[in-house]
């Protein structure tokens, strides 16, 4: 391929391409599949974990690739989770810094747009590498109520009402969502379909708690909750959804 | 640190703290609310009350939260008040030529449900005392009074009276608090907040 | 007016004070007798003593000029805090068909310190006259006092009562030559005579001024948001009294430095009566219908 233009990030390939984000968007395809599914009354996120290894004590590490921005704003992650690590203390700050200015909490789009800012100048000033993470970003503010966006390592950002980012399957994910995603789906279906779409990306064998993470943000008394599944839940969730095993209901 | 007036006073008991604060906001002698508590709440078990100017005060709760909110993130739990003291002590010193106004009390329980109090001047030099504290512009006539009705290793209700007759009586030989006041009782079990009947003059 | 004087020479002035004070019948202060030296004329002593006795007289520093050496005392960094009691005050008196209403708080303060809630600030001058009391307490109690054993003395002297104009004058015009001496009153004059009910405002800088409504003090000012608005001379004697113990109840409500008790008199054809002395708790409870909170849980 091209060796000439994939050297510096800030360079243009003679077709007009960038390649170090292209690359970056190539590893994000290796991490597990995220997908986010933007219900009425709340927003799912739900992740395919990876690396599972028997010595990992997964009792530290909780969530994966779920991470709390603010009170009304989660995020997951596909990607490099260390180069995310960075970009989340990054949103974390902006948000509390917004709380301080204006004592409300920071619109959504503009705490994502926020961010994208930062990876996008990761693209264009030189001696650097871009970002190699995608976000969702689940969130609600008073304004636009329930919000899902996604973001992808160029800095571009854009809001959905049910997406998928990394996974070698991201086709199959996204002509699920397509043809199952229904307009006023209520959380509990948006769970439902989450799973379903996992289980079509995944290798099905493995459909339990160690290779899933799911999570929710719903509103509850006037308040904003998230909530995050525990294994038990998490594998009594998945055994109440009798996906029908295999059979294609397309 | 007269140009607004206020008073708080913070007493531990067993396993319990309270936190009483005047209600008063004036701009020197004209009183401008009835209804500005100087206790900010940080988290159910660690409570700060904060006399002196109230823009600092506002200024220093809204960095404290700021600070708490990143903290519970990162470490997925609450301060401790014994945490919060040294934040806020760091937090005053950083303004150590050019300081916030403002006389804080920090009271709580910590992990083990200890009660925890301790204070501050302007510029974050922290007393930690076991009975209690207190800050405003009536130390003088609140102390007297504190030292009188404190007893040790008291319940929860005794610790309301008395901490409810001290900050009642004080406010009374002090132009510049007073106008009602409340009072905010940390147990192990739960948080709650009583409001008293003052003089309106 | 009080420009004008400012500029007047201090010697001269001093001086044009004594003559004056000589010519009118006010109060004497012979200087020069304070220090008495040892006589053997006896009779002499004693007329001297006497003469002494019967004469308000003051210790004086030994100075031409009192007023500001007394000044540059206070100036003086190890000078002790002039006490001012009674420095915040809300007064109020107004004149309606039905005679005058006077109404005072009774909060004392030294600084922020509330140093009493029970100082009387209304002065019963005479049966007749009532006076009211802020800036030094000393000073209005002392000189309303001497107003009194004046227009006493008027009194028998003349067969009849004096009048509020007569009387606010005298009072007036004692302050006025102690003027630069440091003496600080914010008093008003109130009586019914001849003319009616009458009312004077009286300052330590020599000021008199008759007026329908009047409010001194720290709290003055949000008395007379409430006393103006609620103003009308037809006004009932109860609407009349309550007007005035509302308009100080708000001014201590907003001003720190007022409180207390409201006493509220009320000047009549017949002489002053005294119509209340409420506490401002007690009001607060009345007028917004406040129940204690204390013994019920209002959880957070």
């Amino acid at each position: 391929m091209a060796r000439r233009y994939d050297q510096r990030t800030t360079i243009f390939s003679p077709e007009g391409r960038i390649y170090q984000v292209e690359y970056a968007m190539a590893a994000i395809r290796h991490a597990g599949a995220t997908v986010g599914i933007l219900a009425s009354d709340g927003i799912v996120l739900a992740a395919e974990k990876k690396t599972i290894a028997k010595l990992l004590d997964s009792s530290k590490t909780q969530a994966e690739k779920m991470f709390k921005i603010d009170d009304h704003v989660v995020c997951a992650v596909a990607g490099i989770t260390s180069d995310a690590n960075i970009l989340i203390n990054h949103a974390r700050l902006s948000s509390q810094r917004y709380f301080y200015t204006y004592q409300e909490p920071m619109p959504v789009e503009q705490l994502v747009s926020q961010i994208c800012d930062t990876k996008q100048g990761y693209t264009q000033y030189g001696g650097l590498r871009p970002f190699g993470v995608s976000f969702l970003y689940a969130g609600w503010d008073s304004q636009f109520g329930f919000q899902l966006y996604q973001s992808d390592p160029s800095g571009n950002f854009a809001g959905w009402k049910a997406t998928s980012i990394g996974g070698e399957n991201s086709q199959v994910a996204q002509s699920v969502l397509r043809s199952s995603y229904k307009p006023d789906m209520q959380l509990k279906e948006a769970l439902e379909l989450a799973l379903k779409v996992l289980t079509k990306t995944m290798d099905r064998s493995n459909i339990n708690s160690e290779k899933l993470e799911f999570s929710y943000i719903t509103r509850k008394d006037g308040k904003l909750v998230y909530h995050l599944f525990d294994a038990k839940e998490l594998d009594d969730f998945i055994k109440a959804t009798d996906l029908g095993q295999e059979s294609d209901d397309q | 640190m007269a140009y607004n007036g206020g008073a708080v006073i913070v007493m531990t008991g067993k396993n319990c703290v309270a936190i009483a604060t005047d209600l008063r906001f004036g701009i020197q002698h004209q009183t401008v609310s009835n209804n500005h508590p100087k206790v900010y709440r940080i988290n159910d078990k660690c409570f700060i009350g904060i006399s002196g100017l109230v823009t600092d005060a506002q200024t220093l709760y809204q960095k404290l939260v700021f600070r708490h909110n990143l903290y519970k993130l990162r470490e997925e739990r609450d301060m401790t008040p014994q945490v919060l003291s040294n934040l806020v002590g760091n937090m005053l010193y950083e303004k150590r030529f050019g300081p916030y106004f403002t006389e804080p009390v920090i009271c709580g329980l910590d992990t083990q449900d200890k009660p925890f109090i301790s204070g501050m001047d302007l510029i974050g030099a922290s007393v930690y005392t076991e009975d209690f504290l207190l800050v405003g512009t009536m130390t003088p006539a609140m102390y007297g009074l504190c030292e009188t009705l404190y007893k040790k290793d008291m319940n929860e209700d005794e610790l309301f009276e008395t901490v409810s007759q001290c900050m009642l009586s004080s406010i009374e030989r002090d132009a510049m608090s007073g106008w009602g006041a409340e009072v905010t009782i940390i147990t192990p079990a739960k948080t709650y907040k009583k409001k008293l009947l003052a003089r309106q003059d | 007016m009080m420009c004008e004087e400012a500029m007047i020479d201090r010697d001269d002035y001093a001086k044009r004070v004594r003559k004056e004070r000589k010519n009118r019948i006010m109060i004497e202060i012979n200087f020069d007798k304070i220090s008495s030296s040892i006589d053997s004329n006896h009779e002499e002593d004693i007329t001297r003593d006497l003469k002494y006795l019967s004469t308000t007289h003051f210790e004086l520093p030994p100075n031409s000029k009192p007023g500001e050496f007394l000044d540059q005392v206070w100036d003086h960094p190890n000078a002790p805090k002039p006490i001012e009691m009674a420095h915040g005050t809300t007064t109020l008196a107004f004149v309606f068909n039905g005679g005058v209403i006077v109404a005072v708080d009774s909060k004392s303060t030294q600084g922020s310190y509330v140093a009493s809630r029970t100082v009387k600030k209304v002065i019963e001058i005479t049966p007749n006259l009532l006076g009211t009391m802020a800036g030094g307490a000393a000073d209005c109690s002392f000189w309303e006092r001497e107003l009194g054993r004046r227009c006493r003395l008027y009194e028998l002297r003349n067969k009849e009562l004096i009048s509020v104009a007569a009387a606010s004058k005298i009072l007036a015009n004692i302050v006025y030559s102690y003027k630069g001496y440091g003496l600080s009153m914010g008093t008003m004059i109130t009586g019914w005579d001849k003319t009616g009910p009458c009312l004077y405002y009286v300052d330590n800088d020599g000021t008199r001024l008759k007026g329908q409504r009047f409010s001194v003090g720290s709290g003055s000012t949000y008395a007379y948001g409430v006393l103006d608005s609620g103003y009308k001379p037809d006004l009932t004697d109860q609407e009349a009294q309550e007007l005035g113990r509302r308009a100080v109840y708000h001014a201590t409500h907003r001003d720190a430095m007022s409180g207390g008790f409201i006493n509220v008199y009320h000047v009549k054809e017949t002489g002053w009566v005294k119509i209340s002395s409420d506490d401002c708790f007690k009001l607060y409870q009345k007028y917004y219908n406040v129940k204690p909170i204390n013994d019920n849980n209002n959880n957070a």
